[in-house]
């Protein structure tokens, strides 16, 4: 391994001290190759130049992007599931609807299925010293489906619709205490400026993809989405039925290569069986999204291809650590020691997963501290804490949750194995709307519960998780957990711009989290995308956004 | 006549209050659950969802009237064409069951009476009574995983391709209009029968016989004249019940049909779409009635004789 | 004492003194009866005593081993968390055989009540309520249902509430049928010549004379209650999982059968098939005794 030290010398000239520390660690070898492409496009360096650090750092290129290109022309079909409400950008909230919206509307940068940041509408970006102000450079010449040149006014105008709380939209949750309508400010056509409310080292995810409501539209728009469908996408919209589907053609106007499919047809379904079906019968060619229990019948169909992206979306089971039986840590370590994760991964998710050890900070995470020791099942040790914590005698607590995924299933098994401890689980499994009822303390199974499981999607960074669901005033806050050690290092963490001192503080965080344990993260599964043999070039999102201008058909 | 409207007087009563009842609210189902309290409230005032509870029945009632059904909480665009779509759908559903059940049910019924209390009879009497009690998801699993898993000669989801011809989309339905059909087929076939028996014992036919009319024409006349009042009569009385199998039946098959459309509309909370269904088949039900006591007096001698009841 | 010609009965005292132990016998002599009441009685039994001769525990799940298809080690296959099929069925009449029983009772009570009310008051009592009644039954009951469990919450009492709500009016119209006849006769006049109150005249006088036609209604009903257990349950109202009541295990089940799995659910379905069967065999039976 070969290092180029004069190289890496001239290319640590030209950058800011927050960069090189970064290069620093790569060089050291306390960042690994991987950590160092993904947390460098975080802060902005472009992929070139990032593939050159590396190889001077002796450690080899950036993979090769030019991949063998498939033939132009091909009609993609696709199966995904019903848009529950309005294709509109401030209010979609659902799989189904952000889906059709991403076909035509793109954001500023893309998460990757590395997680890596890619640029998109912005060319590239940059932070100041201390993490509030992130400034954006944005592409030029890039063209609306109804004319007009994208510029800052528009993206200043598209944050800000977002951010401004009379428009009830669902990115509010994102931009809460991060940014505030009116702080986005343009700098001139082409740069726009991100005023925060606090140092935040993982701003540019809150403008990805991540974020699907972000995407840029004109500044003009008045609202009724579904007339006009803009945006400055690869593929422009073609027809669009509400529950039915909506059809897609190429856009020839498009700034970056064009599209290789002509056209791109989506199918609605309301249940996972006819897609399948579908897929088998060569109605469609693709499934955008397939949950491993409902989808177990293709996994071994030789027809079917299915890509895997490793994802961070799980099932928080909370125990709120304000009332009985849950008071004492003992018992939800308990809870959790009682858990089998390697059958839970091997058997529920048919090994499509990986296993979770109680914190936000999955393995796929470059910010994990992986010395951290997986936490495994241990019914002695279990019973020993139950025993010390004065509830040898077992008690009766109820398991609230929601019909959806595998939750059912995994309720049925954590049912079975806290037996073994003593403790009579009853099931209430209700549905969905009747979950999360009016989502706000005290008019929300949800969050009253004293036991439950909620379904989190994938996010690109851990922040999301960190706040809302564990901090003593997060508004996700189902295990009312309430402890200022925990907020003061998650705040650090967010505050954090440089990786190893995110790596520290992470370390922290889990360790504490195992130690207290308010919300059991059991296991973080596989995004699935099934393809029929012979579909090439499919680039999903473990956000269930779907990017198809690479796509073709043998 | 007065009896349908007090009914779906009733019935919208009924619904509205369940409505109003329901946990959680719109804004919240519409936003899903990790959006911003603030904005939820946005919402629900913008959805008018906080203003009195009879105010808002009564401008849902006068708008239905009107013609107006409203608009979707969740699409946010008008509640009419998905429940006409809907019932268009339900209505293909139906009359595929109807078009299969009428003729093969009489036909039961007949070839029963003439083969009177032998095992042929046996079984089509029996077999169709006992096939009538059992619930239409039980006889819809049953036959799915006989002709559409074993068999496979027919789809085991109603989802037809889309611009699916005429006939592509008969093949999709007929599946699922079975479990509609085998509600139906044991009561017809019943009727079908002790008409037939009758006919056969009856003076008429002896007469007509004896005058050298040939069998066929014979029972055909008669057999038709006094199996289709009761078959009618029957259709009338289990609309009500037809319905709910409908309701359980596109779940099954996934059908966009109006029945499926209710189910999701209140697991959705979406207000509009669920009153304007249920009142939507409540008319239905009360039109499909009156249709059939019209054809009942028209078909039956007696009453347009008008003996007393 | 020239009682050689026994005097017959005066003819408002017949009906109270029907032979019960005729009904019981001409019940013995029906085929429909004996095979519909030995089904219903192997359920019953199951529900009692299932567990114990069950192979598996019916909760005991095997995640590695789901959805296996049947073999000599699990008769009926396994589910999607591995528990064995067959107990599963087995143990699986329990909640239908709870819920259903008691939304009959419950619609029996107070349709008999409504109808007692109504065909005894008759009047502008028996037009208000008959009417309301009426309206009420033409609405399925599957959209009353679904309307009441989304209001309230879906659980077991729930269901018994609206089932046993919703057959009433039926049950009533019934009662009140047998009432209005009932109340042409003698011994109510006589019961209201001695100032009887309303409540007594209704309750004790005249109820005990219509209970053959309840009886058959309730056995009929009962039927009809099973049904509408199963079908709400497969449409997820009302049981809870991880019971293993046929209808929630078809609804959690039948995603799958597109797969091929199709041992989740068939059992189950047939179970159901079975023990609606009987129990309208069982009324049938009742019926046609108490008719003779």
């Amino acid at each position: 391994m070969i290092k180029n030290y004069r190289l890496l010398d001239l290319i640590r000239r030209q950058r800011t001290p927050l960069e090189n520390h970064l290069i620093d660690g790569l060089v050291d070898g306390r960042v690994s190759r991987r950590e160092f492409i993904r947390h460098g496009s975080l802060l902005g360096l472009s992929l070139p130049l990032l593939g050159g650090i590396t190889t001077a750092a002796g450690l080899g290129g950036m993979p090769s992007l030019a991949r063998a290109q498939g033939a132009p022309g091909a009609t993609i079909r696709v199966g995904s599931s019903v848009p529950a409400a309005t294709i509109d950008p401030v209010t979609i909230a659902d799989a189904g609807g952000l889906l059709i919206m991403q076909q035509v509307a793109e954001f500023l940068c893309v998460d990757g299925p590395d997680l890596v940041l890619k640029p998109a509408l912005a060319e590239s970006w940059k932070p100041n010293d201390n993490g509030t102000v992130w400034t954006f450079k944005l592409r030029k010449g890039v063209k609306f489906h109804s004319g007009g040149e994208m510029k800052a006014d528009d993206v200043v105008a598209s944050i800000d619709r977002l951010a401004d709380p009379a428009n009830s939209s669902n990115a509010l949750s994102v931009f809460t205490g991060i940014l505030q309508k009116g702080a986005t400010k343009k700098v001139d056509d082409y740069t726009v400026e991100f005023h925060l409310d606090a140092p935040n080292g993982n701003f540019p995810y809150m403008v990805s993809s991540d974020n699907y409501n972000a995407v840029i539209i004109p500044a003009s728009y008045k609202g009724d989405y579904e007339k006009s469908f803009d945006g400055t996408g690869p593929f422009k919209i073609e027809k669009y039925t509400a529950k039915v589907g909506a059809s897609f053609v190429r856009n020839e106007d498009y700034w970056g290569e064009k599209a290789l499919p002509e056209r791109t047809e989506f199918t609605f379904f309301a249940d996972m069986q006819p897609q399948i079906l579908a897929l088998q019968g060569g109605q469609i060619d693709i499934i955008n999204q397939m949950p491993v229990l409902a989808g177990v019948a293709l996994l071994n169909d030789p027809s079917v291809d299915i890509i895997s992206l490793k994802s961070v979306a799980h099932q928080q089971l909370h125990l709120r650590c304000d009332s009985d039986p849950f008071k004492d840590p003992r018992v939800r370590r308990a809870i959790a020691l009682s858990l089998d994760r390697d059958k839970l991964v091997a058997g529920l998710m048919k090994g499509r997963a990986s296993a979770g050890n109680d914190s936000p900070f999955a393995p796929a995470y470059p910010s994990t501290d992986t010395s951290v020791p997986q936490r495994k099942q241990d019914i002695a040790q279990a019973k020993q804490l139950m025993e010390a914590a004065g509830a040898g005698k077992g008690f009766k607590v109820t398991l609230t949750t929601e019909r959806y995924l595998e939750i059912p299933e995994y309720a049925q098994l954590i049912q079975n194995w806290v037996k073994e401890i003593g403790i009579e689980l009853e099931l209430n499994i209700l549905d969905q709307g009747a979950y999360y009822g009016d989502a706000v303390f005290g008019k929300s199974n949800w969050l009253d519960s004293v036991m439950g499981i909620t379904d989190y999607g994938h996010r690109g960074v851990p922040n999301v998780y960190l706040a809302a669901p564990l901090k003593s005033d997060g508004t996700w806050n189902a295990a009312h957990f309430k402890n200022k050690d925990y907020d003061t290092l998650a705040t650090s963490y967010i505050a954090a711009l440089d990786l190893e001192a995110q790596k520290a503080t992470a370390g922290k965080i889990q360790n504490l989290l195992l130690e207290e344990t308010p919300v059991i993260f059991g296991y973080f599964y596989d995004y699935l995308t099934a393809t029929a043999k012979g579909v090439a070039g499919v680039q999903p999102t473990a956000m269930s956004q779907l990017f198809l201008e690479k796509a073709s058909k043998a | 006549m007065s009896l349908s409207l007090v009914t779906l007087f009733l019935l919208s009563i009924m619904v509205f209050l369940g409505g109003q009842v329901l946990p959680g609210n719109v804004g919240r189902a519409i936003l899903g659950p990790f959006a911003d309290q603030r904005a939820v409230d946005a919402l629900n005032h913008t959805l008018g969802v906080d203003r009195p509870l009879l105010t808002q029945y009564a401008t849902w009632i006068w708008n239905f009237i009107r013609g107006d059904m409203g608009t979707s909480y969740i699409f946010r665009s008008p509640v009419a064409p998905f429940v006409i779509d809907a019932l268009g759908n339900s209505m293909k559903l139906a009359a595929v069951a109807f078009v299969l059940v009428v003729p093969i049910g009489i036909l039961g019924g007949v070839v029963a009476a003439l083969n009177l209390n032998r095992p042929l009879d046996r079984i089509i009497s029996l077999g169709g009574l006992s096939v009538t009690v059992l619930p239409e998801f039980v006889t819809g699993i049953i036959l799915i995983l006989i002709f559409g898993v074993w068999l496979r000669w027919l789809p085991i989801s109603a989802a037809w391709p889309k611009n699916a011809g005429f006939f592509t989309q008969l093949y999709y339905l007929i599946l699922p209009s079975l479990p509609l059909f085998l509600v139906l087929f044991g009561y017809i076939a019943r009727m079908a029968r002790s008409g037939m028996i009758e006919a056969l014992d009856s003076d008429y036919t002896r007469t007509a016989v004896l005058k050298g009319l040939p069998w066929r024409t014979v029972i055909w006349r008669h057999v038709l004249r006094n199996a289709l009042l009761p078959t009618i009569t029957v259709i009338a009385t289990q609309t009500g019940y037809l319905i709910g199998g409908l309701v359980v039946i596109e779940t099954l098959f996934r059908y966009q049909g109006i029945g499926s459309l209710i189910f999701t509309a209140a697991r959705g909370k979406d207000f509009p779409m669920l009153e304007s269904g249920i009142l939507t088949i409540g008319i239905v039900y009360a039109v499909a009635t009156l249709i059939a006591d019209f054809l009942y007096s028209v078909l039956n001698p007696r009453i347009r004789l008008g003996s007393d009841q | 004492m020239s009682a050689v010609q026994t005097t017959s009965p005066p003819q408002d005292d017949t009906r109270r003194r029907s032979p019960m132990a005729e009904v019981f016998f001409s019940l013995m002599r029906s085929r429909t009866f004996l095979v519909g009441l030995f089904i219903v009685l192997f359920w019953v039994a199951c529900a009692l005593f299932g567990e114990h001769f069950a192979p598996y525990d019916p909760l005991a799940d095997d995640i590695i081993n789901a959805l296996a298809p049947p073999s000599s080690e699990h008769w009926f296959g396994t589910d999607q968390i591995g528990r064995d099929v067959f107990s599963r069925v087995i143990v699986g009449s329990r909640d239908i055989l709870t819920v259903a029983p008691l939304a009959t009772l419950l619609a029996t009570v107070a349709g008999t009540a409504l109808g007692l009310l109504t065909g005894y008051f008759r009047g502008i009592v028996d037009d208000v309520v008959s009417r309301i009644l009426e309206a009420f039954m033409a609405i399925p009951v599957v959209i009353v249902a679904l309307l009441a469990i989304v209001a309230l919450g879906t659980s077991k009492a729930t269901v018994i509430v609206v089932i046993g709500l919703s057959f009433a009016p039926i049950i009533a119209r019934t009662v009140r049928s047998a009432v209005l006849a009932e109340r042409e006769l003698d011994y109510v006049a006589a019961a209201q010549l001695r100032h009887e109150s309303a409540f007594h005249t209704m309750f004790v006088e005249i109820l005990p004379n219509v209970i053959p036609p309840i009886l058959v209604e309730t056995t009929v009903r009962l039927g009809y209650a099973i049904f509408a257990v199963a079908t709400l349950s497969f449409m997820g109202f009302g049981i809870q999982p991880p019971s293993p009541d046929w209808g929630l295990s078809i609804s959690s089940n039948y995603g799958m059968i597109g797969g091929g799995f199709w041992w989740t659910v068939l059992f189950d379905a047939l179970a159901i098939a079975s023990l609606v069967i009987g129990v309208n065999l069982v009324a049938d039976g009742v019926h046609g005794a108490l008719n003779d």
